[in-house]
């Protein structure tokens, strides 16, 4: 493991680190403001990737794809919300597990019956296919770095918005106290909405980034969510900043897990063990993580105060 | 109060689960007349699955306490069958006595880790342990791995499960114990606190008592019985591999709960009936409605769920509640 | 489950011979809802192409196909199991995706008497030490198909290669099968995370390394993702990339020009060139729109292989039918099949090529023959 193998990896780990926090940046609102327990965030991102890839195939261009893409997810959140959250605030989080599984359930049929249960065919255009030098005799692909990029620009945006907006204060309140801010006179049920459909779009962001990457498939959320839960853990629910350095930290920790701890087994385990070892514990790696967080802070590492 | 008025005032007070049990008790003989005998199964299934949820039931129900992580119990329970197998030991009894112990110690570890936190942090924690406990099964070689082990019906002397009908019985006398044990413990002075604990943790402190023992002492109770079902799960499926212990199954416990009905002691078996019985018969219903989407029943089950939480709440029992106009 | 009465069929084509007055009845157990669906979807549309070309008959005998949904669960499948056999009463019980799914079926259904052909699946205990007589399969070992590929690669001379498969017990299969045959360098042997969709870490590693070949098992959306990724990696230049179960009929029309060039083995390709694959892949071509996969072509001659044994064995008695099928030369896509000791097959595994066919679609193609009569290393452990 050389010192350059190393910065690409952590390249690496940032990479799936904004990925993360796009997805969490989401689920953490949701979670922070609304309590409510959102198991079916994953297949927003499954949305947003069939809706760009779809978009892409319609008008032959990539970019304009993506364009169309937002807005459409953006919808798709708002309609949802307005369509059946709403009405499971006041319920227990036993019943939202329960709604938002069968959610689940009725998103991965829908786009099986719609598109068909086999992965789409999804690819990146020319101008984005080629690479980078970024270190010596590191060629990494250019859609990588756009999509650091783009995650990076989607957290300034999302900073920005909490910290500098009114309707970020606005947020900020009802992560804070949701009661006292309905009662200082602002709209909670518009806010409710437009925090969900935000949501909803930078978890579908995620996916279309993830698109030409990986397979467009049914489900394709869902192992994200995971992850992403443990992020949001981590970084303290209704913390957008709290979410945004786990993911890093995670995306790093995960990457780096993978890579780096068979060759570290095997300096004093021997071969077999160590194959079998190695990928467990790499697995296991983020749970061990977030198990250790939170026996240390009981509310994650950034929780908002009050 | 004696044992025996105790019981009898718990079945008193249960009496929709006395006709579950009355009824599953009696099914093999309507199977044997009508010649259905798969049907026998599929009741093992409910029966044995209503098992590990009456179990998960006492933390989440009573308890309140949402642990994504019951499953793995169910999974240690079985494995113990099956690593005793591997190295020869086959009788059923002292497989019981594994499957209780082995549930036990680790119910506690994992209970005192994960009982400083509350909440959705309780629920993501049991969830990390769950998974650590899956991928480490996936990769023990030795046990099979994800292909899993295959398992000979356990030694239960004097009782040859060979016998027909000796393994279901043997099941719904498991299922008989545990009910009976929670009916006991719910009314219980164990239970009443368990139970204030969920609705007013602080209140239940300030009367002197030390919350965290009682929800630990459910957490290993409900360890325990989870791996119970896990031990005869063993047995009928003859087959035991590490996704049995994956977080969807652990989901699938908590909507059976829900679907039944939280926080009673029949709930979690109406819950096993009904959701064994959806998955039997959507897909059937679907072939016969519209033959070209029956393999995507499951468009149909999800709004079930959504519709049972929004218009049925209490779930089933809740259900037959308002219908039978309150009362049991 | 799906009643699929190919009476009702039979009687609508021209027949002539005698029809008999049983019905043979045929239990097809694979994963038709949920993320697999797609892979059932295949096979049971190659068994409904089966049917129909044999008329609605299996050797001679009416037949009827009752086609299970095992949901992917190994209790969903030992319940289904169970109905087939004792409340169904079917003579055969047939399929089985998953190497798990057949682990917890195998022992009910053998036990019970009756017959069991499997469709894909074949992990090393049936084959060896808990093997038994009324199991048959028509597919392969799991250990077979990478052995083809390490002794190509050994007999090519590639001095360097790095292994990556996902970290659970088939994966584990293919490497040790691989390995089998295979004595040159091992660079790497990687495990990655099971449904594990970014590998960028790992590509990375890899380039570092510079290994000559690279050797994969990534089924599934795994495989799609992980050669999009080598692609766009630019690791054609890096390293040569050969794989089993992973560049195949069911990944490539999602992979497209992507996967071109990438060399695996298998049993059986689309362009085996004999009269009944042919008629096959033309008719499933036809009917369905799309190149079948393997899991297709064995769920095919699975079919076939009832229908030779009824109509050799001249009735649907499971020992008849057995005895039969142990003698081999069963007609099926891949030829006359011959089988192992374990009733296993005996086969030729092939090294193939994913290209464009003439009409621009990808499939793979045949470039040579790495084993002939190929057999499965556990036969010697099974002793019926």
């Amino acid at each position: 493991m050389t010192l350059i193998l190393l910065l690409e990896q952590i390249f690496n780990g940032l990479q799936l680190g904004v990925t993360l926090f796009l997805i969490a940046a989401g689920l953490t609102l949701i979670l922070g403001i609304m309590d409510f327990v959102f198991l079916a965030h994953g297949a927003q991102v499954m949305i947003g990737a069939y809706a760009a890839a779809s978009l892409t195939a319609l008008t032959g261009n990539f970019y304009l794809g993506i364009l169309l893409a937002i807005p459409v997810t953006f919808a798709s959140g708002y309609l949802l919300e307005f369509l059946l959250i709403r009405h499971l605030y006041r319920r227990s989080h036993m019943d939202q597990v329960l709604a938002t599984f069968g959610l689940i359930l009725f998103f991965n049929e829908l786009i099986r019956i719609g598109f068909g249960p086999a992965a789409l065919f999804s690819s990146l255009p020319a101008s984005l296919s080629g690479f980078v030098t970024i270190l010596p005799e590191t060629p990494y692909p250019v859609f990588r770095l756009l999509v650091i990029g783009v995650g990076l620009a989607c957290a300034l945006g999302i900073h920005l918005l909490v910290s500098r907006t009114k309707i970020g204060a606005m947020v900020r309140a009802g992560a804070n106290n949701e009661a006292m801010t309905a009662a200082l006179g602002v709209n909670i049920r518009v806010l409710r909405r437009l925090v969900f459909a935000a949501g909803a779009c930078f978890a579908g962001i995620a996916g279309m980034m993830l698109g030409p990457l990986t397979a467009v498939e049914p489900g394709m959320g869902e192992p994200l969510l995971i992850l992403s839960l443990v992020v949001i853990i981590i970084g303290g629910i209704g913390s957008v900043r709290g979410a945004f350095i786990a993911a890093i930290l995670i995306g790093v920790v995960d990457t780096l897990g993978r890579v780096l701890l068979p060759v570290i087994l095997r300096s004093f385990m021997d071969q077999a063990a160590a194959d079998g070892a190695g990928p467990a514990l790499a697995s296991m790696m983020v749970y061990i993580l977030m198990s250790l967080v939170l026996v240390v802070r009981p509310s994650g590492l950034f929780p908002p105060k009050g | 109060m004696t044992l025996f008025h105790i019981l009898v005032d718990g079945l008193a007070r249960n009496r929709l689960l006395v006709v579950i049990l009355a009824g599953f008790a009696l099914f093999p003989i309507y199977t044997g007349i009508a010649d259905l005998p798969f049907w026998n199964d599929l009741a093992m299934r409910i029966m044995i699955l209503g098992m590990a949820a009456m179990g998960l039931n006492l933390v989440l129900g009573y308890g309140g306490m949402v642990s994504f992580g019951h499953a793995a119990f169910v999974g240690i329970g079985a494995y113990a069958v099956g690593i005793s197998q591997f190295y020869g030991l086959d009788n059923g009894w002292i497989h019981v006595l594994i499957s209780l112990l082995a549930c036990g110690v680790l119910g506690l570890v994992i209970g005192f880790l994960s009982l400083r936190t509350t909440g959705i942090y309780f629920i993501m924690i049991t969830l990390a342990f769950a998974q650590m406990l899956y991928f480490l099964f996936i990769s023990l070689e030795e046990f099979g791995g994800d292909d899993g082990m295959s398992i000979d019906r356990a030694d239960f002397m004097p009782i040859d499960l060979w016998e027909p009908l000796r393994l279901y019985y043997l099941i719904w006398v498991a299922l008989l114990c545990v009910s009976l044990f929670l009916m006991v413990i719910v009314r219980s002075r164990f239970g009443v606190v368990l139970e204030a604990i969920r609705g007013n943790e602080s209140r239940v402190e300030a009367m002197g008592l030390v919350p965290l023992r009682f929800k630990i002492t459910g957490y290993v109770i409900s360890a325990m019985i989870c791996g119970l079902a896990g031990t005869m799960f063993a047995s009928w499926q003859e087959y035991v591999s590490p996704d049995i212990m994956h977080w969807t199954r652990s989901g699938e416990l908590m909507i059976i709960i829900i679907l039944g009905g939280i926080g009673t002691l029949a709930g979690p078996l109406l819950g096993a009936v009904a959701f064994l019985l959806l998955e039997e018969w959507l897909p059937e219903l679907m072939h016969v409605v519209a033959p070209e989407y029956a393999e995507n029943w499951m468009i149909i089950f999800g709004p079930v769920l959504i519709a049972v939480v929004l218009f049925a709440r209490g779930g089933l029992i809740g259900l037959i509640r308002r219908i039978g106009g309150g009362g049991s | 489950m799906k009643r699929l009465s190919m009476a009702a069929v039979a009687a609508a084509m021209v027949m002539t011979g005698v029809a008999q007055a049983d019905t043979v009845k045929v239990g097809y157990m694979t994963t038709l809802s949920g993320s697999a669906g797609t892979i059932g979807k295949e096979m049971q549309n190659a068994v409904n192409l089966a049917m129909e070309h044999t008329g609605g008959k299996l050797g001679g005998m009416d037949a009827e196909v009752i086609f299970a949904d095992d949901q992917r669960k190994p209790d969903v499948a030992k319940q289904l199991a169970n109905r087939l056999v004792k409340s169904d009463r079917v003579d055969v019980v047939a399929g089985v995706i998953w190497s798990n799914l057949l682990m917890a079926i195998h022992k009910p259904v053998t036990r019970s008497g009756t017959l069991l052909i499997g469709s894909n699946a074949g992990p090393s205990p049936i084959a060896g030490k808990d093997c038994h007589p009324n199991f048959v399969s028509m597919s392969w070992q799991n250990d077979q198909t990478p052995e083809g590929m390490g002794k190509y690669m050994q007999d090519a001379g590639v001095k360097s290669v790095y292994l990556m498969a996902p970290n659970y017990q088939a994966g584990k299969d293919m490497m040790a099968g691989f390995k089998r045959h295979y004595k040159g360098e091992i660079v790497a042997e990687i495990y990655t995370k099971l449904g594990q969709a970014d590998f960028q870490a790992e590509l990375s590693t890899l380039r570092a390394a510079r290994p000559e070949a690279t050797f994969i098992f990534q089924p599934g959306g795994m495989g799609i993702n992980f050669v999009k990724q080598w692609h766009q990696a630019g690791l054609d230049q890096v390293s040569k990339l050969y794989s089993v179960f992973t560049v195949d009929n069911l990944s490539l029309p999602a992979l497209q020009e992507i996967a071109l060039g990438v060399v695996s083995t298998q049993t059986w390709s689309p362009d085996l060139d004999n009269d009944m694959n042919r008629r096959f892949v033309a008719d499933y071509k036809a009917k369905f729109g799309g190149y079948p996969s393997y899991y297709a072509a064995q769920a095919y001659d699975t079919m076939m292989a009832i229908d030779h044994a009824i109509a050799k064995a001249g009735s649907a008695d499971t020992e008849a039918m057995r005895a039969v099928l142990a003698k081999g030369g069963i007609p099926t896509t891949r030829g006359a099949l011959a089988m192992n000791s374990n009733q296993f097959p005996i086969q030729n595994i092939y090294l193939r090529e994913a290209v464009l066919d003439a009409d621009g679609m990808a499939t793979t193609k045949i470039t040579g023959t790495v084993f002939e009569n190929h057999a499965d290393a556990y036969a010697a452990d099974c002793q019926f």
